[in-house]
Protein backbone atom coordinates (compact mmCIF):
# COMPACT_ATOMS: atom_id res chain seq x y z
CA UNK A 1 0.00 0.00 0.00
CA UNK A 2 1.27 3.06 -0.80
CA UNK A 3 1.09 6.20 1.81
CA UNK A 4 0.59 8.55 -1.18
CA UNK A 5 -1.65 7.16 -3.04
CA UNK A 6 -4.36 8.87 -5.68
CA UNK A 7 -7.21 9.17 -2.54
CA UNK A 8 -4.29 11.24 -0.56
CA UNK A 9 -3.36 13.47 -3.78
CA UNK A 10 -6.72 14.05 -4.52
CA UNK A 11 -7.96 14.62 -0.90
CA UNK A 12 -4.56 16.98 -0.41
CA UNK A 13 -5.42 18.40 -3.65
CA UNK A 14 -9.20 19.43 -2.59
CA UNK A 15 -8.15 20.65 0.87
CA UNK A 16 -5.75 22.93 -0.75
CA UNK A 17 -8.79 24.36 -3.20
CA UNK A 18 -11.41 24.76 -0.36
CA UNK A 19 -8.90 26.91 1.01
CA UNK A 20 -8.38 28.91 -1.77
CA UNK A 21 -12.44 29.02 -2.08
CA UNK A 22 -12.80 30.27 0.99
CA UNK A 23 -10.46 32.85 1.04
CA UNK A 24 -12.41 34.19 -2.09
CA UNK A 25 -15.19 34.20 -0.42
CA UNK A 26 -13.74 35.82 2.46
CA UNK A 27 -12.81 38.51 0.02
CA UNK A 28 -16.20 38.72 -1.27
CA UNK A 29 -18.05 38.95 2.26
CA UNK A 30 -15.57 41.63 3.21
CA UNK A 31 -16.02 43.81 -0.08
CA UNK A 32 -19.38 43.26 0.36
CA UNK A 33 -19.81 47.53 0.29
CA UNK A 34 -17.31 48.14 -1.78
CA UNK A 35 -18.32 50.08 -4.55
CA UNK A 36 -17.45 49.02 -8.22
CA UNK A 37 -16.15 45.51 -6.52
CA UNK A 38 -17.25 42.45 -8.65
CA UNK A 39 -17.83 39.02 -6.15
CA UNK A 40 -15.59 35.90 -7.74
CA UNK A 41 -15.84 32.88 -8.15
CA UNK A 42 -13.17 29.53 -7.74
CA UNK A 43 -13.71 27.08 -9.95
CA UNK A 44 -11.87 24.02 -9.54
CA UNK A 45 -13.83 20.93 -9.89
CA UNK A 46 -13.13 19.88 -13.22
CA UNK A 47 -10.04 20.07 -12.83
CA UNK A 48 -9.62 17.83 -10.07
CA UNK A 49 -11.86 15.52 -11.92
CA UNK A 50 -9.82 15.88 -14.82
CA UNK A 51 -6.53 15.22 -12.38
CA UNK A 52 -7.96 11.69 -10.31
CA UNK A 53 -9.21 10.55 -13.83
CA UNK A 54 -10.94 7.67 -12.31
CA UNK A 55 -12.49 6.07 -15.42
CA UNK A 56 -8.72 6.96 -17.26
CA UNK A 57 -10.21 8.51 -20.50
CA UNK A 58 -9.00 12.00 -19.76
CA UNK A 59 -5.04 11.24 -20.01
CA UNK A 60 -3.49 9.88 -23.44
CA UNK A 61 -1.98 6.48 -23.15
CA UNK A 62 1.95 6.22 -23.02
CA UNK A 63 3.69 3.34 -23.49
CA UNK A 64 7.54 5.33 -22.77
CA UNK A 65 7.82 6.39 -19.27
CA UNK A 66 9.47 9.66 -21.13
CA UNK A 67 6.36 10.69 -22.71
CA UNK A 68 4.89 13.90 -21.26
CA UNK A 69 1.44 13.44 -19.47
CA UNK A 70 -0.96 15.42 -21.51
CA UNK A 71 -4.32 16.37 -20.44
CA UNK A 72 -5.04 14.83 -16.64
CA UNK A 73 -2.02 17.24 -15.92
CA UNK A 74 -1.88 15.09 -12.31
CA UNK A 75 -1.89 16.55 -9.25
CA UNK A 76 1.34 18.97 -8.90
CA UNK A 77 -0.36 21.60 -11.66
CA UNK A 78 -3.89 21.99 -10.62
CA UNK A 79 -4.53 25.31 -11.76
CA UNK A 80 -8.09 26.60 -10.47
CA UNK A 81 -9.88 28.86 -12.61
CA UNK A 82 -10.74 32.36 -11.04
CA UNK A 83 -13.15 34.00 -12.41
CA UNK A 84 -15.64 37.39 -11.83
CA UNK A 85 -19.15 35.90 -11.22
CA UNK A 86 -20.95 36.67 -14.71
CA UNK A 87 -25.01 35.82 -13.27
CA UNK A 88 -24.87 38.41 -10.45
CA UNK A 89 -27.15 41.49 -9.83
CA UNK A 90 -25.46 44.82 -10.12
CA UNK A 91 -26.16 47.35 -7.77
CA UNK A 92 -26.73 51.03 -8.39
CA UNK A 93 -22.70 51.19 -7.27
CA UNK A 94 -21.70 48.79 -8.91
CA UNK A 95 -21.30 46.10 -6.86
CA UNK A 96 -22.10 42.88 -7.59
CA UNK A 97 -21.85 40.63 -3.92
CA UNK A 98 -24.59 38.74 -2.45
CA UNK A 99 -24.38 38.39 0.93
CA UNK A 100 -26.70 35.74 1.39
CA UNK A 101 -25.45 33.88 -1.33
CA UNK A 102 -21.63 34.16 -0.21
CA UNK A 103 -22.76 33.21 3.31
CA UNK A 104 -24.64 29.74 1.57
CA UNK A 105 -21.16 29.35 -0.60
CA UNK A 106 -18.66 29.67 2.23
CA UNK A 107 -20.81 27.35 4.99
CA UNK A 108 -21.01 25.02 1.65
CA UNK A 109 -17.56 25.22 1.35
CA UNK A 110 -17.23 24.50 5.26
CA UNK A 111 -19.04 21.40 5.15
CA UNK A 112 -17.27 19.60 2.22
CA UNK A 113 -13.61 20.77 3.77
CA UNK A 114 -14.80 19.52 6.95
CA UNK A 115 -15.48 16.22 4.83
CA UNK A 116 -12.59 15.81 3.07
CA UNK A 117 -10.56 16.36 6.30
CA UNK A 118 -12.90 13.36 8.16
CA UNK A 119 -11.90 11.17 4.63
CA UNK A 120 -8.32 11.71 5.15
CA UNK A 121 -8.48 10.66 9.06
CA UNK A 122 -10.23 6.81 7.96
CA UNK A 123 -7.53 6.84 5.50
CA UNK A 124 -4.53 7.67 7.74
CA UNK A 125 -6.81 5.46 10.73
CA UNK A 126 -6.91 2.65 7.92
CA UNK A 127 -3.19 2.47 7.52
CA UNK A 128 -2.44 3.07 11.21
CA UNK A 129 -4.80 -0.29 11.67
CA UNK A 130 -2.49 -1.97 9.10
CA UNK A 131 0.24 -1.29 10.77
CA UNK A 132 -0.49 -2.31 14.08
CA UNK A 133 -2.70 -5.12 12.94
CA UNK A 134 -0.90 -8.05 14.69
CA UNK A 135 -2.59 -7.50 17.96
CA UNK B 1 -2.52 31.52 0.36
CA UNK B 2 -3.93 29.67 3.86
CA UNK B 3 -6.47 30.33 5.99
CA UNK B 4 -4.16 33.37 7.67
CA UNK B 5 -5.46 35.31 4.54
CA UNK B 6 -8.86 34.68 4.41
CA UNK B 7 -8.51 35.95 8.53
CA UNK B 8 -6.76 38.73 7.61
CA UNK B 9 -8.90 39.79 4.92
CA UNK B 10 -12.22 39.34 7.56
CA UNK B 11 -10.02 41.69 10.18
CA UNK B 12 -9.80 44.15 7.32
CA UNK B 13 -13.60 43.93 6.93
CA UNK B 14 -14.30 44.46 10.11
CA UNK B 15 -12.22 47.54 10.73
CA UNK B 16 -13.47 49.34 7.86
CA UNK B 17 -16.86 48.94 9.34
CA UNK B 18 -15.60 50.35 12.35
CA UNK B 19 -14.60 53.24 11.21
CA UNK B 20 -17.67 53.02 9.19
CA UNK B 21 -19.74 52.80 12.40
CA UNK B 22 -17.25 55.83 13.78
CA UNK B 23 -18.26 58.26 10.96
CA UNK B 24 -22.07 57.61 11.51
CA UNK B 25 -21.91 57.80 15.24
CA UNK B 26 -20.24 61.06 14.73
CA UNK B 27 -22.78 61.96 11.97
CA UNK B 28 -25.64 61.66 14.49
CA UNK B 29 -24.63 63.13 17.40
CA UNK B 30 -23.67 65.92 15.80
CA UNK B 31 -26.55 66.55 13.62
CA UNK B 32 -27.69 69.61 15.27
CA UNK B 33 -23.77 71.37 15.51
CA UNK B 34 -23.56 75.06 14.66
CA UNK B 35 -20.26 75.69 14.87
CA UNK B 36 -16.83 73.98 14.51
CA UNK B 37 -13.27 74.55 15.46
CA UNK B 38 -12.98 74.84 11.76
CA UNK B 39 -15.85 77.34 11.50
CA UNK B 40 -19.30 76.59 10.18
CA UNK B 41 -21.71 73.84 10.59
CA UNK B 42 -20.65 70.54 11.32
CA UNK B 43 -19.96 68.79 7.77
CA UNK B 44 -21.54 65.51 7.40
CA UNK B 45 -18.40 62.64 7.65
CA UNK B 46 -18.60 59.49 5.06
CA UNK B 47 -16.32 56.29 4.63
CA UNK B 48 -15.46 55.25 1.51
CA UNK B 49 -14.40 52.05 0.91
CA UNK B 50 -11.94 50.69 -1.49
CA UNK B 51 -10.37 46.80 -2.35
CA UNK B 52 -6.92 46.19 -2.12
CA UNK B 53 -5.25 42.88 -2.58
CA UNK B 54 -4.28 41.02 -0.04
CA UNK B 55 -0.46 41.28 0.65
CA UNK B 56 1.80 42.49 3.53
CA UNK B 57 5.20 41.97 2.57
CA UNK B 58 7.68 41.27 -0.75
CA UNK B 59 7.15 37.47 -0.64
CA UNK B 60 3.20 37.94 -1.01
CA UNK B 61 3.87 40.31 -3.77
CA UNK B 62 6.06 37.82 -5.61
CA UNK B 63 3.65 34.96 -5.02
CA UNK B 64 1.27 36.07 -8.28
CA UNK B 65 -2.23 35.98 -9.17
CA UNK B 66 -4.35 34.57 -6.57
CA UNK B 67 -3.39 37.07 -3.77
CA UNK B 68 -4.47 39.91 -6.68
CA UNK B 69 -7.56 38.64 -6.53
CA UNK B 70 -8.66 37.74 -3.32
CA UNK B 71 -9.06 41.29 -2.03
CA UNK B 72 -9.39 43.47 1.69
CA UNK B 73 -10.92 46.38 2.06
CA UNK B 74 -9.80 50.06 3.69
CA UNK B 75 -12.14 52.60 4.38
CA UNK B 76 -10.86 56.25 4.44
CA UNK B 77 -13.32 58.50 6.59
CA UNK B 78 -13.94 62.02 4.51
CA UNK B 79 -16.12 65.42 4.93
CA UNK B 80 -18.72 65.71 2.99
CA UNK B 81 -18.82 69.17 1.15
CA UNK B 82 -23.12 69.55 0.53
CA UNK B 83 -24.71 72.56 1.27
CA UNK B 84 -25.53 72.98 4.87
CA UNK B 85 -29.81 73.17 5.64
CA UNK B 86 -30.66 77.00 6.33
CA UNK B 87 -33.19 77.79 9.11
CA UNK B 88 -34.83 80.85 10.03
CA UNK B 89 -34.04 81.52 13.61
CA UNK B 90 -33.05 85.57 14.47
CA UNK B 91 -32.35 84.95 18.11
CA UNK B 92 -29.78 81.86 17.38
CA UNK B 93 -26.41 83.21 18.42
CA UNK B 94 -25.01 81.83 15.19
CA UNK B 95 -27.44 83.49 12.76
CA UNK B 96 -26.21 85.19 10.01
CA UNK B 97 -27.33 89.25 9.19
CA UNK B 98 -30.23 88.13 7.13
CA UNK B 99 -31.35 85.70 10.69
CA UNK B 100 -30.85 82.35 8.81
CA UNK B 101 -28.54 79.50 10.52
CA UNK B 102 -26.76 77.14 8.75
CA UNK B 103 -27.59 73.14 10.16
CA UNK B 104 -25.29 70.27 9.44
CA UNK B 105 -26.68 68.86 6.32
CA UNK B 106 -27.22 65.25 8.13
CA UNK B 107 -30.37 63.27 8.02
CA UNK B 108 -30.82 61.01 10.81
CA UNK B 109 -32.86 58.65 9.26
CA UNK B 110 -30.76 57.81 6.75
CA UNK B 111 -27.55 57.18 9.24
CA UNK B 112 -29.56 54.75 11.33
CA UNK B 113 -30.19 52.47 7.84
CA UNK B 114 -26.69 53.37 7.36
CA UNK B 115 -25.90 52.29 10.76
CA UNK B 116 -27.75 48.58 10.64
CA UNK B 117 -26.43 48.19 7.31
CA UNK B 118 -22.95 48.40 8.91
CA UNK B 119 -23.52 46.71 12.32
CA UNK B 120 -24.83 43.49 9.66
CA UNK B 121 -21.91 43.74 7.58
CA UNK B 122 -19.77 43.17 10.84
CA UNK B 123 -22.12 40.52 11.89
CA UNK B 124 -21.33 38.56 8.43
CA UNK B 125 -17.45 39.08 8.39
CA UNK B 126 -17.61 38.00 12.42
CA UNK B 127 -19.71 34.54 11.01
CA UNK B 128 -16.65 34.22 7.95
CA UNK B 129 -13.97 34.38 10.71
CA UNK B 130 -15.61 31.74 12.73
CA UNK B 131 -15.86 29.66 9.72
CA UNK B 132 -12.61 29.83 8.66
CA UNK B 133 -11.39 29.90 12.51
CA UNK B 134 -13.18 26.38 12.70
CA UNK B 135 -11.92 24.96 9.61
CA UNK B 136 -8.46 25.45 10.45
CA UNK B 137 -8.76 23.73 13.64
CA UNK B 138 -10.70 20.67 12.01
CA UNK B 139 -7.39 20.70 9.81
CA UNK B 140 -5.20 19.96 12.47
CA UNK B 141 -7.19 17.23 14.04
CA UNK B 142 -5.67 15.23 11.04
CA UNK B 143 -3.15 15.19 13.65
CA UNK B 144 -5.16 13.00 16.29
CA UNK B 145 -4.60 9.84 14.70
Amino acid sequence: MKVNDKTMQALEASLKMREMRQEIISSNIANADTPNYKAKRVDFENALARAIDIDENQTMKSNNSKHFNVGGGGFDNLEPEIYEDPNDIVSEDGNTVDTEQEMAKMAQNKILYDATVKLMKKKLGLLKYAISAEK
Amino acid sequence: MDFLTSLKISSSALKANKKRMGAISSNIANAQVTRTPEGGPYRRKQAVFGSEPARENFAEILEGELNEKAQAVHADVISENNAPIMKYEPNHPDANEKGMVAYPNVNVMKEMADMISASRSYEANISAMNITKSMAMRALELGDN
